[in-house]
């Protein structure tokens, strides 16, 4: 099968996925009792929360491999990881906030699991910023694995001493996500589809991605190419 | 390995010793950091005027180590310096621990300094309890050196790379900074050693990581171009 072929099945797979999550979300699951409408969107805040964390160890690991065995198509991967991983997380944050302003009262707490992922939206803008910068270079490679590696390794104290700031101090406002306890059946089938419906999309936006990257990575590679040939050329 | 560690941060040293600036730069933006902090807090005495004390005094080690490691790293650059520390046999670990090393003496020099001016700009006392001070804010210098050290490598060779140095640093030191406040204001409020000792815990657990990172990594990161 063509890299053509795999991203249409891979996009009509998520196409059908994503349509029944959203008939789930909206007509087959119950309202929610103490949180009425707005706890639907826990159906999308999840499983992007989910995305956002794979698609930052994936940066991790293809960094090790990229440093490692020194192929470019490891850095693709990376790279493509950590712009679509940048969207996911993105949508945490502002799903997040949407609900937690009729719920808690307020857009933004300082509570741990929201300070955590704030601090590695932040880590993963750097992250890109930096390739932004190193442009399309061997170098930029090299620093963008660094980097990703060094996040990652990063992310367990973060999650410790954010924990160990929040229980230290009182919290001011109870914490507990009251969708954690799906009593219903019809709750969990909802989450659990609708996981599978964004993982879908996931793989489908990086495997876009990572083919155009490595697109990119041929055509800069045939630039020098060319640039070297014409120069050998005017030189004899 | 150990001599070749011990020229590098010698030379260093030297160049700091006979004029270098890298210390009183340090220092002066300590000061300022600290004195504008003052003007925006207007702190009053009492607890909050610690937890204050502990914020600013971190504050002004957070910008004076970007500096540190900036120059220690970047001033090689200055007559390809850099190329000819790299064409020397030296192992790359090596030189990534002497200049942490570097980075790490401004930055403890300048700290010093820092914890003098905020127990006057503060209204705090000179006693005892400065002393409990000191492993927490050592151990925030070295875990900070640890991981600019490794960061600057990077930006000194990017165009543009000033704007990174903070923008990584900054989130990945958030660990240590949380947990070297609370310590901070731990130890000037004179509370039991039981939440002091946690903190330091998670400062030693940071510089053990990113110790441990750089001298891994610091290879890629100066690599063969």
């Amino acid at each position: 099968m063509t890299g053509r072929a795999i991203s249409l099945w891979l996009g009509l797979v998520t196409l059908a996925l994503m349509l029944a999550a959203l008939c789930m979300v909206f007509v087959y699951v119950p309202t929610e009792a103490d949180q009425g409408i707005v706890q639907r969107i826990f159906y999308f805040h999840v499983p992007c929360a989910w995305v956002a964390f794979a698609a930052f160890a994936l940066v991790a690991i293809a960094g090790i491999f990229y440093l490692w065995l020194g192929q470019q198509v490891w850095d693709d991967l990376g790279y493509a990881a950590a712009e679509s991983g940048m969207v996911f997380c993105t949508l945490v944050l502002v799903t997040g906030s949407i609900w937690a302003k009729p719920i808690w009262g307020a857009w933004w707490t300082w509570d741990s699991r929201l300070t955590t992922t704030l601090i590695l939206w932040l880590l993963y803008g750097g992250y890109l910023m930096l390739r932004a910068m190193a442009g399309d270079s061997e170098q930029g490679a090299r620093f963008g694995a660094v980097v990703g590696i060094v996040a990652a390794a990063d992310v367990p104290i973060v999650i410790v001493s954010v924990r160990l700031w929040r229980t230290i101090h009182p919290a001011v406002l109870v914490t507990r996500q009251g969708g954690h306890g799906l009593e219903d059946p019809r709750m969990v089938e909802t989450l659990l589809v609708s996981l599978a419906a964004f993982t879908a999309l996931f793989i489908w936006i990086l495997c876009l991605r990572f083919v155009t990257l490595r697109m990119h990575t041929r055509l800069v590679a045939l630039v020098r190419s060319l640039a070297l040939a014409e120069a050998a050329a005017h030189d004899s | 390995m150990m001599a070749s560690f011990a020229a590098v941060l010698r030379k260093d040293l030297l160049l700091e010793v006979r004029g270098g600036q890298s210390t009183v730069a340090l220092g002066a933006l300590s000061l300022l950091v600290l004195v504008v902090l003052v003007f925006a807090f207007n702190p009053g005495g009492g607890e909050q005027g610690i937890e204050a004390a502990a914020g600013a005094l971190w504050v002004a080690l957070v910008f004076s180590g970007m500096l540190g490691a900036t120059r220690a790293v970047s001033g090689e650059g200055e007559n390809g310096c850099i190329r000819a520390l790299l064409m020397s046999p030296i192992d790359r670990a090596a030189l990534y621990a002497a200049k942490l090393a570097a980075a790490f003496i401004f930055m403890a020099v300048a700290e010093v300094g820092s914890i003098i001016l905020m127990v006057l700009f503060f209204n705090l006392e000179f006693d005892a309890r400065l002393m409990r001070l000191a492993p927490a804010v050592l151990l925030g210098a070295l875990g900070f050196a640890a991981l600019a050290t490794l960061l600057a490598g990077i930006s000194s060779r990017l165009r543009g790379g000033d704007l990174v140095l903070p923008l990584l640093a900054v989130p990945m030191f958030v660990p240590a900074l949380i947990a070297g406040v609370k310590a901070s204001a731990a130890a000037l409020a004179g509370t039991p050693i039981g939440e002091f000792a946690m903190w330091l815990k998670v400062l030693v657990a940071f510089d053990v990581m990113f110790i441990a990172a750089g001298y891994l990594l610091f290879e890629y990161v100066v690599g063969e171009d």
